[in-house]
């Protein structure tokens, strides 16, 4: 009796020890809470409150992440959360990531006339940020389960919070068919690595060292099944299906966070995961695999773009072209690959934030709803064009803009990583990914084109709102600074991963 | 430290800035700031011409001038030491000729444009940030920064024939656009493996702790460059670099990294040195353009409005046959000397076909096109024959085109203003009504086709002596290329003596649908402003070359001696390599 008080007694300091890193996660349970209680009363004035609220939490979470100080780079939580700083930086991308959402919700027509369920919203997004957070901090399988589920859930209700919107709720089906499929698959695989290693903790070295007495053929088997749950977070081939009809059915706000948000966590993942699989020896079949899925998802997503006659449908195939690029990134072993992948998440912060918003204010307040609809609205006006002209070329990879910035970090990476070990699969991904950026011109400069080079089919003249306007030059700042002192970002995350 | 450099560059873009802050309906002033921020700009070329000392010559290198070097963007890569990208920009023989070129066309573009009515704001805008990014093309010596001004030629382009293009436009900006950046994909390629192999020995020696009196010497530069072939230096003390000089030189390249010369790494059967400068001379090759990536130059050159035409022909192609001299022979001499076949059978190529594309064109704007094809194929001749003929040639060609070109287009332009129409066979007989215009078309044709006494006749003649002196002096070209390339001589004379045959002389006449809507007058003030400078340069540079060749001879002659010297040796060691 006495023993069992004191091993509980032990687990319970421990948990509670490692309480005070867990602050930014609990700051966000409380304010969900707060939240949701609050949403119960009818008063028009709290309804309002509620979106101010979670920009509150939010913000104080971005700011202890920055200020950092509560980070122990232990594990804690009895060996189920690390936070380094990886997971730091990641933390304060998710924040911005919500605080961004936020911002973009309150101009979305749509969603400033739901009636119901306007508390549900912003706290699901406080509860998508707190499950993202959870997901750069997991060290155990079992939690990084537990993370990406909270993110799902979250995820399929954010995408049907517009219930008359059919679009929305055939789009929400399909999302819960694959992501539950996805999630059992990689359970399923996650069991495999227990068997293996009699562990779940998959950053430990223990796990590594189990790993290679294992079975190759067996471990890249459970491998690729894991797999199969971060891809279809990271919208990766062959499991992005379910892409282009949520981006076509959800609100403009709830994409730019799907394109952003659970990517970045996934990828964080990913570069945990893959960590043990860096032998290109004994892992050769993973190592394979990423490669083939990289390639396959860059392929896929680049061609299949240049069919699409909707933006949104558009920005679906770019967003699975970014996951390839970040796939292919993640290959580049035996470099220092992490802070350029990093940099290349904060870029496409900004610029996915920043040409939703284009096309959140488009769709809302001209009614655009395929490219050609854009014709001529650049001469009316051109502050809008400009903007979007700026993230498109971004996102494309061409210079002046931080996306090329990140593309050619990931390069190097690549680069330098082929002259390591001259694996044809890294030349292979080089060639096909600059290559592509050509492709990628292609499809995102058709939004330019009409803007600008054809002719206006309709006389109309709207005034873009001021707070708008400024949105928009918030998120192009950060695009021009780190193309022109990308040392300023990556300085500063060399330090988070030097703590 | 003298900055006349940056102002170079950045006066346009500071009266981009201005055109910007002004309200769209001050459409003079806008024109009158963007005159002055191509004056400027002009005003200091000239100024540096003058000041361009042509006999300098440091310490064997080819000798940079005005140089400034500034720290841009450095930051740790782990293991693998650190990068460093610099604002670097300097101006030696090769450059100041197109400097003098651009400065110059930068101001008769703003002239030409003065008729645009369409989104004046809009259109000043792109042309100053175009003007901007050329100029920074032709003064960076650091491949970050010259990229970056690469890339930064297509957007303003794209928009400025996509807008207030022909009727064709949108298909033509797109066609340029993706043309060029595909040719600027393959130079990424390169620039990420050139980067990653290179290090900056002067900083390095920073980073080791081999400075005296704090600077790095000559020797601690030499100390580093033989511990980094030594293998002595680790990983994290190297300092990546973009610089171009230092990518010149091949101790500079790290053992191991996949492009040094003794790395013996085979890529299909062709050492990655090889394959880099194929790529390399592939992406700038579209830019010249050469034959057979040139298809995208006759719609650009026939959809764009005349000032872009002209801008287009007469600075934006010299990019490439600049990059060819800046960027890859210097930095793969080896590959230059083993595809010198290649490089000058493209040019001949480009000589004979592009000139018999311009004797079966019927639209004259699409003639001076393929025209502007077959010169660019002298360059390609010049380059490939690595005598010191040839490559003065090169050059030559690159300014002289430059100005030919552009009278050529403007001109194309008086027609195409009166009558909205250029199609040689729509019109006879011009010469009666319009003498003056004539008289200037004679010129551009004749300084075109390389009549003595203009600046065509001297490029083409030195291009042709290089080419046929190559195959004893340096041993690169069979004889025969150069002989076919005479034959491109005649199919110019050809083209444009009939071109001005069917459409100057005899009877006035001009097809009858188009003679309500013709007003057919003579030059106006404007176009003399234009053509007259355009004309006094191709006949001041027809007969004092030296004013040129003055500047640039020692440059040239020590960008021979490079490639020539290092190429063999280096050419030995690959080869050597790769049979290990």
């Amino acid at each position: 009796m006495n023993e069992q008080a004191a091993f509980l007694s032990d687990k319970i300091n421990a948990i509670v020890s490692g309480a005070g890193s867990l602050l930014p996660e609990l700051l966000l349970a409380g304010f969900f809470l707060l939240l949701v209680t609050l949403d119960l009363f009818k008063s028009k004035t709290i309804k309002q409150l509620l979106p101010w609220l979670a920009l509150t939490a939010l913000f104080a979470t971005l700011i202890i992440q920055i200020l950092g100080g509560y980070t122990s780079g232990d594990e804690i939580f009895l060996d189920l959360l690390l936070s380094d700083g990886l997971a730091r930086f990641g933390g304060i991308l998710f924040s911005a990531a919500g605080i961004f959402t936020i911002l973009l919700s309150l101009q979305n027509k749509p969603l400033e006339h739901l009636e119901k369920g306007r508390g549900e919203y912003y706290g699901l997004i406080l509860i998508l940020v707190l499950g993202l957070n959870l997901m750069a901090k997991s060290v155990n399988l079992l939690m990084v389960f537990l993370a990406i589920e909270t993110v799902s859930i979250a995820s399929y209700i954010l995408t049907t919070i517009l219930k008359d919107n059919s679009r929305s709720v055939e789009a929400g089906i399909k999302y819960i068919l694959y992501g539950s499929l996805s999630a059992g698959v990689m359970v399923y695989g996650m069991s495999f690595f227990y068997g293996f290693t009699g562990s779940l903790n998959y950053t430990s070295t223990g796990f590594g060292l189990a790993l290679l007495q294992a079975d190759g053929l067996l471990v890249a088997i459970a491998a690729i099944l894991v797999f199969a749950g971060f891809f279809f977070k990271i919208s990766a081939a062959p499991f992005h299906f379910w892409v282009p009809d949520v981006y076509r059915g959800a609100p403009m706000p709830v994409v730019a966070l799907f394109s952003t948000g659970p990517k970045m966590a996934g990828v964080i993942v990913i570069l945990r995961f893959v960590t043990p699989f860096a032998d290109s020896l004994a892992f050769s079949d993973v190592q394979l695999f990423l490669g083939i899925a990289a390639l396959a998802t860059l392929v896929i997503g680049n061609l299949t773009a240049l069919w699409q006659k909707t933006p949104r449908r558009l920005m679906a195939f770019s967003s699975i072209s970014h996951a390839g690029f970040l796939l292919a990134a993640l290959l580049a072993f035996g470099t220092n690959y992490t802070s350029g992948i990093l940099f290349y998440l904060a870029v496409l912060l900004f610029m996915n934030f920043g040409i939703f918003l284009f096309l959140q204010i488009s769709e809302d307040e001209l009614g655009v709803e395929d490219l050609e609809q854009f014709s001529g609205l650049g001469k009316v006006y051109p502050y809008l064009g400009v903007m979007a002209l700026l993230y498109l070329l971004s996102l494309t990879g061409l210079p002046p803009l931080a996306g090329f910035m990140g593309k050619l970090l990931i390069f190097t990476n690549i680069w330098e990583a082929y002259t390591l070990g001259s694996n044809p699969m890294l030349l292979a991904l080089l060639v096909v990914g600059i290559l592509l950026t050509g492709v990628a011109l292609f499809y995102y400069i058709k939004i330019p084109y009409y803007l600008f080079l054809k002719r206006n089919l309709r006389e109309e003249n709207l005034v873009t709102s001021l707070s708008n306007k400024l949105l928009l030059a918030l998120f192009a700042l950060p695009l021009l600074v780190l193309f022109f002192k990308p040392d300023l970002l990556l300085n500063w995350i060399d330090q988070l991963l030097a703590l | 430290m003298d900055f006349i450099l940056s102002g170079l560059i950045f006066s346009p873009l500071l009266a981009a800035l201005v055109v910007l802050l002004l309200p769209t309906r001050l459409q003079q002033p806008i024109k009158v700031v963007a005159l002055a921020g191509a004056m400027v700009q002009m005003v200091l070329a000239i100024l540096l011409y003058f000041r361009f000392d042509g006999a300098a010559f440091a310490n064997g290198q080819m000798g940079y001038q005005f140089v400034e070097k500034l720290n841009w963007i450095g930051f740790s890569l782990g293991s693998l030491g650190r990068l460093q990208i610099d604002y670097f920009v300097g101006v030696d023989g090769i450059s100041i000729g197109l400097v003098l070129l651009t400065g110059i066309i930068g101001v008769i573009g703003v002239i030409s444009s003065w008729t645009i009515t369409k989104n004046i704001k809009g259109y000043f805008l792109l042309y100053l940030l175009l003007i901007t990014s050329v100029m920074g093309c032709f003064l960076a010596l650091d491949f970050f920064l010259f990229y970056l001004f690469f890339e930064f030629m297509l957007l303003p382009m794209y928009f400025l024939i996509g807008i207030w293009g022909g009727p064709k436009r949108e298909y033509a900006a797109i066609k340029f656009f993706i043309y060029t950046l595909v040719g600027s994909l393959f130079i990424l390629i390169v620039m990420i493996g050139l980067y990653t192999s290179v290090i900056d020995p002067m900083a390095t020696a920073v980073q080791l702790n081999l400075l005296q009196n704090g600077v790095a010497s000559p020797d601690a530069i030499l100390q580093v460059q033989q511990m980094l072939q030594q293998n002595v230096i680790s990983g994290s003390e190297l300092v990546r670099t973009f610089s171009i000089p230092a990518m010149m030189e091949p101790a500079n390249f790290i053992p191991g990294s996949l492009l040094h010369v003794l790395s013996g790494s085979i890529l299909w059967d062709l050492p990655l040195r090889f394959i880099a400068f194929l790529l390399l001379f592939a992406g700038f090759a579209i830019k010249v353009p050469s034959v057979p990536v040139h298809t995208w130059l006759p719609d650009a050159h026939v959809e764009a409005p005349t000032p872009i035409s002209v801008l287009l022909a007469a600075i934006l192609l010299k990019v490439g046959g600049y990059g060819l001299i800046r960027i890859v022979y210097p930095i793969f001499p080896d590959a230059g000397a083993y595809f010198s076949v290649l490089v000058g059978g493209l040019g001949v190529l480009s000589i004979i076909y592009g000139a018999l594309c311009a004797l079966a064109m019927n639209d004259l704007k699409k003639l001076i096109a393929y025209s502007s094809v077959s010169h660019m194929g002298f360059v390609l001749l010049g380059l490939a024959s690595l005598t010191v003929e040839g490559v003065n040639g090169a050059v030559y060609m690159m300014f002289s085109h430059g100005i030919i070109s552009a009278m050529l287009f403007l001109v194309v332009g008086v027609i195409y203003d009166r009558a909205h129409d250029r199609m040689i066979l729509n019109f006879r007989g011009l010469a009666n009504r319009m003498p003056a215009y004539t008289t200037f078309v004679v010129i551009a044709f004749f300084a075109s086709l390389g009549l003595p006494g203009f600046s065509g006749f001297i490029s083409e003649l030195m291009v042709l002596l290089g080419g046929f002196s190559a195959p004893d002096v340096t041993g690169m070209l069979p004889r025969w290329m150069t002989v076919v390339a005479v034959v491109g001589l005649l199919l110019s004379a050809a083209y444009y003596l009939w071109a001005l045959q069917r459409m100057f002389f005899g009877k006035y006449w001009i097809f009858p649908e188009l003679r309500e809507k013709v007003m057919i007058f003579d030059l106006t003030k404007r176009e003399y402003l234009m053509l007259v400078p355009l004309a006094i340069l191709a006949v001041l540079f027809g007969i004092f070359p030296h004013l040129l060749l003055d500047k640039m001879g020692v440059s040239v002659t020590g960008f021979t001696e490079l490639v020539l010297q290092n190429g063999q040796e280096q050419l030995n060691m690959v080869l050597s390599s790769i049979t290990k």
